[in-house]
């Protein structure tokens, strides 16, 4: 067969209902081997930007929550602060430490909930349900602080709506020391398990000098040895006040992303710690006037995927002039596609689900062979399985190769 | 906050001054790490070149499409995280021809942005290789473009 007769093109996507958000991708293979990735975006665009150029600053606080629903925390404290900033007013400083407390949970939420995706992406279901067991102790405890277990409604402009009780605060803490002990036993996992060693070391690598070429955010960013966190590096909430380790890892693989984010989980949780053992005394939030003259912001959160944007611009009125919004997911679409390349068609799973993709995904694959006009359709489930076997058959001597390397 | 000194940021808006001359229509530091610099839209693609070599901020957060009216407004968002400083470049183009060149030669991350923008906004990139829409359905009206001021979403109703 000549060259252009082995390139097959494969849709990937758009949709399932069974899953959560919609992606398309079209991925050129020849052989096993992934040499060209397109994408198509847009499935679950609602007009959010629109819809906030009709609403109040109040309104907007809960429309752009229910923008992402893992990490609506940062969607919210984010928006909230710029407006703040917009209106020229402050948050009291038990405010801002309750709504860094929050952002650390759901970091811790969203970590964990990744690593059961992964674990189950490579077939490693057992870790899954162990991990996502677990995980229910830290949404025990946003439940417990906010009243909800997603979309906790906790930031209001000008502060936080609910106060941490004495009483809360053993509880948090209680629940932090089970968490800590869990994530020590996963990271043992991680580091030694060879299910997760075989499929995870040098896949989908990214190398640092495409990380930042191509701008790749958060714990994408911070594999593949970019050492780089906006908790840091453009400092809001109590983040200039909190001490923690921004973590780096240089090996640029899959691997590298689940040992980022396992060992941010510690940091996370030492950070509420901190936060609860020094919360400030005092007033939560602080009054807010409902028109804002004419001003615009500039705001960014670190959000458990990376730099999340926000731009604000105010016009006299309550209504906001122009409202943009960036997710890290839309920052690491070229990274990712990046990643994917060079790759074997059984680790796309795993490589996607590296960048802890908001739109979570490649549902439905549609296999066109454009020589002989067969098709067929795969849903994700069985491209994971296909992933599974293939892998079974293969691995030893795809593993073997990649430790030569 | 009194403590605050913003010598970095004036000597940025100084330094984009001089480079770009008649070319540079204002400049404005709004706080610790935010400047703000206007330019004319023929010296756009310079100033942030300028910005990327001079100031390494490498990282193009988004681009930002604003409505005024008469003219469309694109902020282009660059930050430098080891120096804390976000420079955003702002420049104006009419509506009735909303044309400029693209910047993903100097930054590929725009060719997400710019894709974004031409959706939501029609503005056309010169030189960008595939703008196509990103995010709104391929049966969308041609030439219509909703975040702009005068479109309603009863128009797709």
């Amino acid at each position: 067969m000549s060259v252009e007769k082995r390139i097959f093109k494969i849709p990937v996507g758009p949709q399932h209902p069974a899953l959560k958000e919609f992606e398309h991708f079209v991925f050129t293979v020849d052989g096993e081997r992934v040499i060209d990735v397109g994408f198509r975006i847009g499935y679950t665009h609602r007009g959010i930007e629109k819809l906030a150029e009709s609403k109040t600053y109040i309104q907007n606080l809960y429309l752009c929550e229910r923008i992402c629903g893992i990490c609506s925390a940062a969607h919210q404290g984010c928006y909230a602060q710029t407006v703040e900033e917009l209106a020229d007013i402050t948050a009291p400083p038990r405010g801002t430490y309750i709504r860094t407390l929050i952002w650390e949970l759901e970091r811790i939420h969203s970590h964990l909930l990744w690593l059961g995706v992964a674990a189950h992406e490579i077939g490693f279901d057992t870790l899954f349900m162990l991990v996502w067991r677990d995980r229910e102790v830290v949404m025990d405890l946003l439940e417990m602080i906010s009243g909800n277990r997603v979309n906790y409604a906790m930031s209001t402009i000008g502060g936080v709506r609910r106060d941490i009780s004495d009483e809360l605060k053993h509880k948090i803490l209680k629940g932090l020391d089970i968490l800590e002990e869990r994530t020590k036993y996963y990271k043992e996992v991680c580091m030694k398990e060879q299910t997760i060693l075989a499929r995870a070391a040098n896949v989908g690598i990214l190398t640092r000098e495409q990380a930042l070429k191509l701008n790749a955010v958060g714990p994408t960013a911070r594999a593949s040895g970019v050492d780089v966190d906006l908790r840091r590096d453009d400092p809001y909430g109590a983040y200039d006040e909190v001490p923690f380790n921004v973590i780096v890892y240089d090996t640029c693989d899959v691997l590298a992303r689940v040992l980022v984010r396992v060992d941010e989980t510690f940091e996370c949780i030492n950070m509420c710690r901190w936060l609860l053992e020094n919360l400030p005394e005092g007033d939560i939030r602080t009054k807010f006037a409902r028109k804002i003259a004419e001003n615009e912001v500039v705001g960014r959160v670190e959000a458990p995927r990376g730099e999340l944007f926000y731009y604000i611009k105010s016009n006299g009125t309550d209504k906001p002039e122009r409202l943009k919004v960036r997710t890290p997911t839309l920052a690491n679409i070229l990274p990712v596609c990046e990643m994917l390349k060079g790759g074997y068609i059984a680790d796309i799973p795993i490589v996607l689900a590296g960048i802890d993709p908001c739109f979570a995904c490649m549902d439905r694959a549609l296999f066109i062979d454009e020589n002989s006009e067969k098709k067929w359709v795969w849903s994700r489930e069985q491209l994971r399985i296909y992933s599974i076997k293939w892998y079974k058959e293969h691995g030893n001597e795809v593993v073997r190769e990649r430790w030569k390397q | 906050m009194l403590s605050e000194s913003l010598e970095v940021e004036k000597e940025i808006v100084d330094d984009f001054k001089k480079i770009l001359g008649a070319d540079f229509i204002d400049g404005q530091v709004q706080r610790k790490g935010r400047v703000y610099i206007k330019v004319k839209t023929d010296a756009y693609k310079k100033a942030i070149e300028h910005a990327v070599e001079k100031w390494n901020t490498y990282h193009l957060s988004t681009i930002s499409g604003v409505d005024l009216g008469e003219n469309i407004e694109l902020l282009y968002h660059l930050l430098d995280p080891k120096a804390k400083i976000t420079i955003t470049i702002r420049t104006e183009i009419p509506k009735s021809d909303p044309k400029i060149g693209t910047v993903s030669d100097i930054l590929p991350s725009a060719l997400v942005y710019e894709r974004e923008v031409y959706d939501l906004l029609g503005v056309i990139f010169t030189g960008h290789p595939d703008l196509r829409r990103l995010v709104l359905p391929e049966d969308f009206p041609e030439g219509v473009h909703p975040l702009r001021k005068e479109w309603k979403p009863e128009e797709v109703k």
